[in-house]
């Protein structure tokens, strides 16, 4: 993949891994937005200081109330991660320091690499540190692969483990590191900070881990399923609550110290899927925190309001298909079937990046413009009524495909992406009358 | 732009690379991975008490097994016909791991350890024959709890006397007979609690300290300590067995993966040394093939093919039959009546993976 080339559906396959909705969900209503309002601002600002780069899976907002993404390199051989910052009176990014030398643990180690950060950055207010842990799957240097599996017990070339760091965003500074979980990566990462624990999902194993950060000691709580949910979440009751391969909640209840997994299943398309892989992909707190907005890591992922304080178990509601019509009898990769980047901004309103693209028979896009887009969506809670308020637009390659989104001090909306190479973020500047100063807070304590 | 690769993609060693990566799950044969339920009509057993750590099968194909975790279930199952189900057949009151299933004659005895100590619990006869199709239910059983084994001392193991009319078992510090009709207990005398037990001809074998092992013979009831040297091996893990495809043979492993045949009457034989340690659940194949996993954390299956002399790295469990499920640790085997083996899961959500090898082609001879 040379710089600037769309990426193919292999090679997101390789990078990433590893329906006909209507009458049985609920549909979206969309409203036209008026011609005489201008779609959002988009700007683009590449990992030009991290050429190597090729994915952008984190991206969150800092204690400061600034914008953190890693800037991964997974596909290339000895590649490792690099944390940046949005700087904003630069306006460009700051790139804040090579992670795999930080945790000694080189590229050229000729073990699978520190390549990425997989949602994976947790806040943590009362002493402004940032905490991120790593992720695998780019291969050792002299190897064009790596898988866990193949190399689970070869001491020489598998992942030495997820490493985990506490930022200080005060003074721009490592504290300390740790090894998180021994020989796996970490998903996805949480931050109980009454509690003073991380909560973390391995893979590929898929066990659920606890992280004391006073004691710095691990807690496996066990496998949860196969497929690795890419996102956890935490409810007022210090509840850590994440999916199963089959598209259940499953709950971390502490004063219990048990998983349980829900009988119910999460929104799917009941017309030709059973909710296997229906595992959570994104999931923004309300602002008042009685409710999360989610969206699976399926085909046709749905979304949903979950009611977490409600009853033995959540009131789940199904909002609806996030992407298109297309037809359920033939596969469309999860690269351009997606839906992410999902955060609450300082008008009260939940945006995500839902890909749209052009299917001559369920969706024919008319135009000469880009069949493959990034839709930047604004959903009102009270009416579930959304708007298109603009497209994320790359200067040569995609803009489909976002990881994670978040909302800056200054009330401006950032994504991840995964797809171009070198890899970036995009900054959606929010109208002056929709803007709010520290649009942040409460702040999303998950990646 | 791979601007640090520092391999050469067209070398031998790396095109065997990616072969290699191309071929990391079930190398050869087909697993099926099979939810603790009758799918479709009952719930799982639940997630974290579903760890599958023992299992055993009766003459006519009736799996039985049991549960590790917050709470021991006991559960049959059946795979045949037009039967396929796993029944969770109960709770075991104060149970958290289960160690042995043993399908006697009148009933299938579970040992079943926890905070009431190592426990024989009789689990009633269930009829899933033929046809136990979905249309089906039947009347909950009850599981008979038949009292603590050893005072004090957890169970082991336990296996089965050839006639199924007794069965043997040993704690931590004794070894024990269970009359299967009467379900009295008895303690026949101290012997080393470790490792699996395994049943020859003439009595069972058990692993004894140091490299021996005891032998208790059926006839008398008398036990015989150290009665066998082990080979040349690393036998300080706990010994797993299995049943050879030929009387008298007991197929067996060391901590370091070495595997051994052995008969009472010509000793041991080493077969060669699996790829990973320690060995965990094996079962043979009537064809002569011995199955297994090995190495903690994420096993993988390898196979002992006795007649070519070989052992080989058969890769990580998968599963693809309608959902994509990964296998990493497993805890106990047996072999079925048509040669599939079928494996109990000893993780959360544990499944029963049937097995079913490579057919291996005939090498027909010119007439």
């Amino acid at each position: 993949m040379s710089a600037g080339q769309e990426i193919d559906r292999r090679t997101f396959m390789k990078l990433g891994s590893t329906a006909l909705a209507a009458g049985m969900a609920p549909t979206l209503q969309t409203e036209l937005r008026p011609a005489a309002e201008a779609p959002y601002p988009v700007k683009w600002y590449p990992f030009t200081g991290h050429p190597d780069s090729d994915t952008c899976w984190s991206l969150s907002v800092g204690p400061d109330g600034r914008i953190y993404a890693a800037a991964c390199a997974e596909s290339v051989p000895g590649g490792v991660v690099k944390p940046v910052r949005y700087n904003e009176e630069r306006d460009d990014l700051d790139y804040l320091f090579d992670l795999a030398e930080k945790v000694d643990d080189p590229g050229d180690s000729g073990r699978a690499t520190q390549c990425k950060i997989h949602y994976s950055f947790a806040p943590s207010m009362h002493d402004q540190v940032l905490y991120m842990a790593t992720h695998l799957s780019g291969p050792p240097i002299d190897l064009p692969r790596y898988s866990p599996w193949y190399s689970w017990h070869d001491a020489k070339r598998g992942f030495r483990g997820s490493a985990l760091l506490a930022f200080d965003t005060r003074n721009d500074c490592v504290l300390w590191w740790d090894t998180l979980i021994p020989k796996e990566g970490c998903r996805c990462l949480l931050h109980d900070e009454e509690r003073g624990l991380l909560y973390a999902m391995s893979y590929p194993r898929d066990h659920f881990i606890i992280y004391d950060l006073q004691t710095r000691k691990r807690r496996d709580i066990g496998r949860i399923s196969s497929i690795n949910p890419q996102a956890l979440f935490l409810d007022k009751q210090h509840r850590v609550w994440t999916s199963s391969d089959y598209g259940r909640l499953v709950r971390y209840t502490p004063d219990t110290d048990r998983l349980e997994i829900s009988p119910g299943l999460l929104a799917h398309d009941l017309n030709y899927q059973t909710g296997w892989h229906g595992v959570f992909y994104d999931v923004a707190p309300s602002p008042d925190r009685e409710c999360v907005y989610a969206s699976t890591w399926c085909p046709n992922p749905h979304l949903m309001r979950i009611w977490l304080n409600e009853g033995e178990w959540p009131r789940v509601e199904d909002l609806g298909p996030a992407t298109q019509p297309r037809d359920p009898a033939f596969p469309v990769d999860m690269f351009t079937d997606h839906c992410g980047g999902l955060t609450f901004a300082g008008d009260g309103k939940l945006y995500y990046v839902a890909s749209r693209w052009n299917d001559p028979k369920y969706n024919p896009l008319p135009g000469t413009g880009k069949q493959l887009q990034g839709v930047v969506w604004r959903l009102d809670p009270q009416t579930l009524r959304r708007e298109e308020v603009s497209q994320l637009k790359h200067p040569t390659g995609v803009a489909n495909y976002v990881s994670r989104g978040a909302v800056d001090h200054n009330g401006d909306l950032f994504f991840g992406h995964v797809g171009n190479h070198p890899s970036g973020v995009f900054k959606v500047s929010m109208p002056a009358e929709r803007k709010k100063k520290n649009a942040h807070l409460p702040i999303r304590m998950w990646g | 732009m791979q601007t640090k690769g520092r391999f050469d993609p067209n070398s031998p060693a790396i095109k065997a690379y990616e072969q290699e990566l191309a071929h990391q799950f079930v190398r050869e044969g087909t697993m099926v991975a099979f939810p603790t339920c009758l799918p479709g009509i009952t719930a799982r057993i639940t997630h974290d008490e579903c760890r599958i750590t023992a299992l055993d099968i009766d003459p006519e194909a009736q799996i039985y097994g049991g549960t590790s975790g917050r709470q021991a279930h006991l559960f049959a199952a059946r795979f045949h016909d037009l039967t396929g189900v796993v029944l969770d057949v109960g709770i075991v009151p104060g149970g958290t791991s289960t160690v042995a299933a043993c399908c006697a004659k009148s009933r299938t005895l579970a040992f079943v350890n926890g905070a009431r100590g190592g426990r024989a619990i009789a689990i009633p006869k269930i009829d899933l024959a033929q046809d136990w199709i979905q249309e089906w239910g039947l009347d909950p059983s009850v599981l008979q709890d038949l009292g603590e084994c050893v005072p004090g001392e957890p169970v082991v193991h336990a296996i089965c006397d050839p006639s199924r009319t007794t069965v043997i078992g040993v704690t931590s510090g004794h070894l024990f007979t269970l009359d299967g009709e009467s379900w009295k207990i008895a303690v026949r005398g101290e012997v080393a609690g470790r490792g699996h037990l395994a049943l020859s001809n003439s009595g069972v074998f058990g692993q004894d300290e140091g490299a021996r092992l005891w032998h208790f013979d059926l006839a008398s009831g008398k036990i015989r300590r150290a009665a066998v040297d082990l080979p040349a091996g690393d036998w300080t893990g706990a010994v797993r067995w299995a049943r050879g495809s030929e009387a008298d043979q007991l197929l067996m492993a060391d901590a370091s993966g070495q595997l051994f045949s052995f008969d009472e009457n010509k000793g041991f034989h080493r077969l060669g040394k699996a790829h990973l340690a320690p060995v965990g659940p094996m079962a043979m194949t009537p064809d002569g093939r011995l199955f297994g996993f090995c190495g903690a954390e994420m096993a993988n299956l390898f196979c002992c093919d006795l007649a070519a002399g070989s052992v080989s790295n058969l890769g990580v469990a998968a599963s693809v039959l309608e959902q994509r499920r990964y296998g990493y640790q497993f805890g106990d085997a047996v072999t079925g009546p048509d040669g599939e083996i079928v494996f109990g899961e000893d993780d959360n959500d544990g499944h029963l993976w049937l097995y079913f090898p490579k057919i291996k082609r005939i090498q027909r001879t010119p007439a």
